[in-house]
C-alpha cells in the first residue's frame, strides 16, 4: 500500500496452511487437553517466523501471519475473544444455500470431506466487548518479531461485523442494528490495536456476499443489499478515525471448492463495498465463477487514493496459475484503475481454519511464486522493459 | 466438422462420467467376474441414449457416447482391440512411467496424498497399471466392439436435434507410450503398425457419418517426462514422428470429418512443467484434420489465446477451445466462457470456432473429475456462453 509505486506489489489474503506440528497443537487446545503453553508459543513463534521468511522468499511484499496463531476459523477465532455473547446450540443448520439446493448430491459428497470449524447459535446477552485483548497482544508480538529484519511488510486479518455473527440472535440490544453497532464497537479495539501498533488490518469480510446465496435465496437481491448495508454501514463505525490507507477490506463468496452458481454478481454490490472506508480492497477474480468482473471496473470508479487488491490466483483447483496469466490478469485491471492502484493479491486464503487446506502447502507455494513472478512480467509490461 | 453456421456450436473433449449401473458391469469385467453380457449390452445402449438426450437438453450441439463402450480408459480401452499386445505384471517399466515426470517429482508429496485418494492419476482408485508389450504384429481386431459404439451412438442419436456426433478414438502416440517391444524392429515400424490398425477404426466411424476425435494427450504430456533431462528439441523429434504416423493413420479420410484433441494430461495436478503451446503448435497444425481442441480454461493454459495472435490457424480448419475446466468445482459463469470464444473469435474468425471442454469429466470408467451435476451444470454454462458469444459476435 505504501512502498514503491514503480511496479506491482504482491499480497495475498492472509491464511497460510500451518504446518503439521502447529495443527496438532491447537487441535489438543480445542478439545480442552492439558498442553505445554509455553512450548506451544515458543512453536507458534517459530512458525510465524518460518513462514514470513518463505513469504519473503515467495516474492510477496505484504506478508501476513498466516494466520497461525487463530484457533476455529478466521471469523470464529473472535467468538472467543467477544463478551457479551453466548453461543448456544446450533437450533438450524447454516450454510444451506441456493447453490446447495441445486447440487445436493454433490454437496452431500463434499462436505464430510471437509472439516468444518464448530460454532454454536451466537446470542447477545449484555453488552458486546472486546476480550481478546491478551490473544491480540500476542498475535501482533508475535508477528511484529518475525518481521524483524525482513524486508517486507505485514498485515494482519481479522474478521469484520457481517462475518463475525453472520446470524445471531438477540436478547439484550434494542435490535438487530443496535447488536451490529455493538458489536462493531467491540471489534473496533482489534482494529485499533492493529492499526496502532504499525501494522496494516484486514478486515474480512466473507459472509457479506455468501449470505446472498445463504439467506436470501440467491435471489432476493433488495432485501440482500438492505441486509448488508447495515453491516457496512456497522463496519465503517467500526472504523471510524483509523487510517483508511492501513486498512484493507476482502470480500469473497465463501472458499469452499463448490459450485458457485448463485454467488452475487461483484456489479450489484460493487457500490456497498466501496463504500467501506479501507484504503484497498481485496476481491476475488482469480476463479471463474468471478474472473469476467474485471470487467466491472470498466464502469465502476476506483475512488482516488485506494487499491485493488484483485485475486488473481485460485485455491479451487491445483492447478498452478501461468505467471503470464498472472500478468494479463494484472494489466487489464491495471488499465483500467491505474498501475499504481493495483496489487496482485489471491482470491481467498489457504487455510480458513487451521484444520482446512484447500490445496496441498507446496502447491500453495507454487501459486504464490507464480503469483510475484506474473506481477514482475505485469511490471515490465506496465512500466517498460527496465521495471522491477 | 459441420458446414459453418450463423451461431457458435458448442461440444466436448468426450468422456462424461459413467451411471453406476454401467459402472457395476464394468466392475465386473475388468474383475473377471461373470456377468450376463446381453444385459451388459443393454444397459450400455440405454446408457448411451440417456447421455445423448441429457447432452441435448444442456445445449450440446456436438455430442459423443460418453466413451461408455470404452474399458480402461480414453488411450486403453485399444488394447481390447489391437493384437500383438500383452500385458504383464512384472513392474518393470509400467504405465507409471509414462508420466512420472519433473512435476511429479516437484510435487511428490502432493501426487502421493492425490493419488491415495484419487487413484494413479486420477483414474480411480482400481485402476491397474501393468507394463505392456509387443509380442506379435499388430492388427486391428475391434471391428466389432466399434460397429456396436457406432450403432449406440446413431441410434441415441436418433431424432434429438444435435447437429452431429462424434467418437473419440486413440492417436499412435497415445497408445501405451511405454512399452517393451519385442516385435518390431524398430519404434518407428511399430508406430507405424499401430497407425495402420487404428486407421481401420477412424475410418470406420467416419464412414459411419460420424466424426472421429482423435485424442492424443500424451502427445503433449510426455514433454514433462522427457524434459529435463533431455532437451526440447529432442522433445520435438519424439513428437514429429508421432505425427507422421497419425497422419499415416489418416491418411484418405476427409479431414473436415475428423478433430485432433490434444492435453496435458487432466489429473489435477500442478502441471507447472508442460511444454508451451507456442512451442508445439506448428506441430499439432501439421495434423492432417479439421479442428483442433485444446486445453483453454485453465489457468496453466488458458493465456494461450494469444498463441493465435501469431499462430494462423489454416483455411478450413476449426478451433475447439477449452472453456470450461474439470480441475475446479466452481462453475465457470457464462459470462467468462463468452469472453474466452469472442478474444478467439476475433483472431480466428467467428465461423471457425466451436465451444468445448478443455478435457473428458471421466478419462476411464472410473475416474471422475467433478461430481456428475457440476459436469453437466460446465456444459450448461458453456453452452450459455456460446449463446452470449454468438450475440456479440452476429449482432
Amino acid at each position: 500500500m505504501a512502498r514503491s509505486a514503480d511496479r506491482i506489489l504482491t499480497t495475498h489474503v492472509g491464511s497460510l496452511v500451518r504446518p503439521p506440528q502447529l495443527v496438532e497443537y491447537i487441535e489438543a487446545i480445542e478439545k480442552g487437553l492439558k498442553v505445554d503453553m509455553a512450548a506451544f508459543d515458543a512453536l507458534l513463534q517459530q512458525s510465524v517466523n518460518d513462514v514470513v521468511k518463505r513469504q519473503r522468499e515467495a516474492g510477496i511484499d505484504v506478508v501476513s501471519d498466516g494466520e497461525y496463531g487463530k484457533f476455529r476459523s478466521w471469523s470464529f477465532y473472535v467468538l472467543d475473544r467477544l463478551a457479551g455473547i453466548e453461543e448456544r446450540e446450533v437450533v438450524a443448520p447454516v450454510g444451506a444455500g441456493k447453490d446447495r439446493s441445486k447440487f445436493p448430491e454433490f454437496y452431500a459428497e463434499y462436505f464430510p470431506t471437509q472439516r468444518l470449524p464448530k460454532r454454536g447459535t451466537v446470542v447477545t446477552v449484555g453488552p458486546v466487548k472486546y476480550k481478546g485483548q491478551a490473544a491480540l497482544k500476542k498475535d501482533i508480538e508475535i508477528f511484529k518479531n518475525a518481521l524483524k529484519g525482513v524486508d517486507v511488510e505485514g498485515f494482519l486479518p481479522v474478521v469484520a461485523p457481517a462475518s463475525a455473527a453472520p446470524f445471531f440472535l438477540n436478547e439484550y440490544y434494542k435490535n438487530e442494528e443496535e447488536a451490529l453497532f455493538g458489536f462493531a464497537e467491540a471489534l473496533r479495539e482489534e482494529y485499533k490495536t492493529i492499526v496502532d501498533s504499525g501494522l496494516y488490518v484486514q478486515v474480512d469480510d466473507a459472509f457479506l456476499p455468501y449470505m446472498y446465496d445463504v439467506a436470501f435465496g440467491g435471489s432476493d437481491l433488495a432485501g440482500f443489499r438492505k441486509w448488508a448495508e447495515v453491516r457496512v454501514n456497522a463496519l465503517n463505525h467500526a472504523l471510524e478515525g483509523l487510517p483508511e490507507e492501513k486498512v484493507r477490506y476482502h470480500i469473497c463468496w465463501g472458499s469452499f471448492n463448490t459450485p458457485h452458481t448463485t454467488d452475487v454478481a461483484l456489479k450489484d454490490i460493487v457500490d456497498l463495498v466501496l463504500k467501506v472506508k479501507a484504503g484497498a480492497y481485496c476481491i476475488e477474480m482469480g476463479n471463474p465463477r468471478h474472473e469476467h468482473e474485471w470487467r466491472v471496473w470498466e464502469t465502476v470508479k476506483l475512488p482516488a487514493g485506494k487499491k485493488l487488491v484483485p485475486g488473481v490466483i485460485s485455491h479451487s483447483t491445483n492447478v498452478v496459475e501461468h505467471p503470464e496469466l498472472v500478468a494479463e490478469r494484472l494489466v487489464r485491471v491495471a488499465r483500467l484503475v491505474g498501475r499504481e492502484n493495483v496489487m496482485g493479491g489471491t482470491d481467498c486464503g489457504f487455510a480458513q481454519t487451521p484444520l482446512v487446506r484447500r490445496v496441498h502447502p507446496s502447491i500453495m507455494w507454487a501459486k504464490l511464486e507464480s503469483l510475484a513472478e506474473g506481477a514482475r512480467l505485469a511490471s515490465q509490461e506496465l512500466w517498460g522493459r527496465k521495471a522491477a | 466438422m459441420s458446414a459453418s453456421p450463423d451461431r457458435i456450436l458448442t461440444t466436448h473433449v468426450g468422456s462424461l462420467v459413467r451411471p453406476d449401473d454401467l459402472l457395476e458391469f464394468i466392475r465386473k469385467q475388468q474383475d473377471g467376474e461373470p456377468y450376463d453380457e446381453a444385459a451388459y449390452e443393454a444397459c450400455l445402449k440405454r446408457s448411451v441414449a440417456d447421455v445423448v438426450k441429457k447432452q441435448a437438453e444442456v445445449g450440446i450441439d456436438i455430442v459423443s457416447d460418453g466413451e461408455y463402450g470404452k474399458t480402461i480408459s480414453w488411450s486403453r480401452y485399444i488394447l481390447d482391440r489391437l493384437s500383438g499386445f500383452e500385458e504383464r505384471y512384472d513392474a518393470t517399466i509400467g504405465f507409471r512411467s509414462a508420466v512420472a515426470g519433473k512435476d511429479r517429482r516437484d510435487f511428490a508429496e502432493f501426487y502421493e496424498e492425490y493419488e491415495a485418494t484419487h487413484g494413479f492419476v486420477g483414474m480411480g482408485k482400481t485402476f491397474k497399471t501393468g507394463s505392456w508389450y509387443v509380442v506379435g504384429p499388430i492388427k486391428y481386431t475391434g471391428q466389432a466392439l466399434i460397429q456396436r459404439d457406432i450403432a449406440d451412438v446413431k441410434q441415441a442419436v436418433g431424432d434429438t436435434k444435435v447437429v452431429d456426433a462424434f467418437l473419440p478414438l486413440v492417436a499412435p502416440a497415445s497408445v501405451v507410450p511405454q512399452r517393451t517391444d519385442e516385435y518390431y524392429k524398430s519404434e518407428e515400424e511399430a508406430l507405424f503398425a499401430i497407425a495402420d490398425a487404428l486407421r481401420e477404426e477412424y475410418k470406420a466411424v467416419v464412414d459411419a457419418g460420424l466424426i472421429a476425435q482423435i485424442d492424443d494427450a500424451f502427445l503433449a504430456s510426455v514433454y514433462d517426462v522427457m524434459v529435463p533431462p533431455k532437451t526440447i528439441a529432442d522433445y520435438r523429434k519424439w513428437a514429429e514422428l508421432r505425427i507422421e504416423a497419425l497422419n499415416h493413420a489418416l491418411k484418405g479420410i476427409p479431414p473436415e470429418r475428423t478433430r485432433y484433441h490434444l492435453c496435458w494430461g487432466s489429473w489435477n495436478g500442478p502441471h507447472t512443467n508442460d511444454v508451451p503451446m507456442k512451442d508445439i503448435v506448428d506441430l499439432m497444425l501439421r495434423v492432417n484434420v479439421g479442428g483442433y481442441a485444446i486445453e483453454m480454461a485453465n489457468p496453466r493454459h488458458e493465456h494461450e489465446w494469444r498463441v493465435w495472435e501469431t499462430a494462423k490457424l489454416p483455411e478450413g480448419r476449426k478451433l475447439v477451445p477449452g472453456l470450461v475446466s474439470h480441475a475446479t468445482n466452481i462453475v465457470e459463469h457464462p459470462e467468462l466462457v463468452a469472453e474466452r470464444i469472442v478474444r478467439l473469435a476475433k483472431l480466428v474468425g467467428r465461423e471457425n470456432v466451436i465451444a468445448s471442454t478443455d478435457c473428458g469429466f471421466a478419462q476411464g470408467p472410473f475416474a471422475r473429475r467433478v461430481h456428475p451435476q457440476i459436469m453437466w451444470a460446465k456444459l450448461g454454462a458453456l453452452a450459455e456462453g456460446a449463446r452470449i458469444a454468438t450475440k456479440q459476435l452476429w449482432n
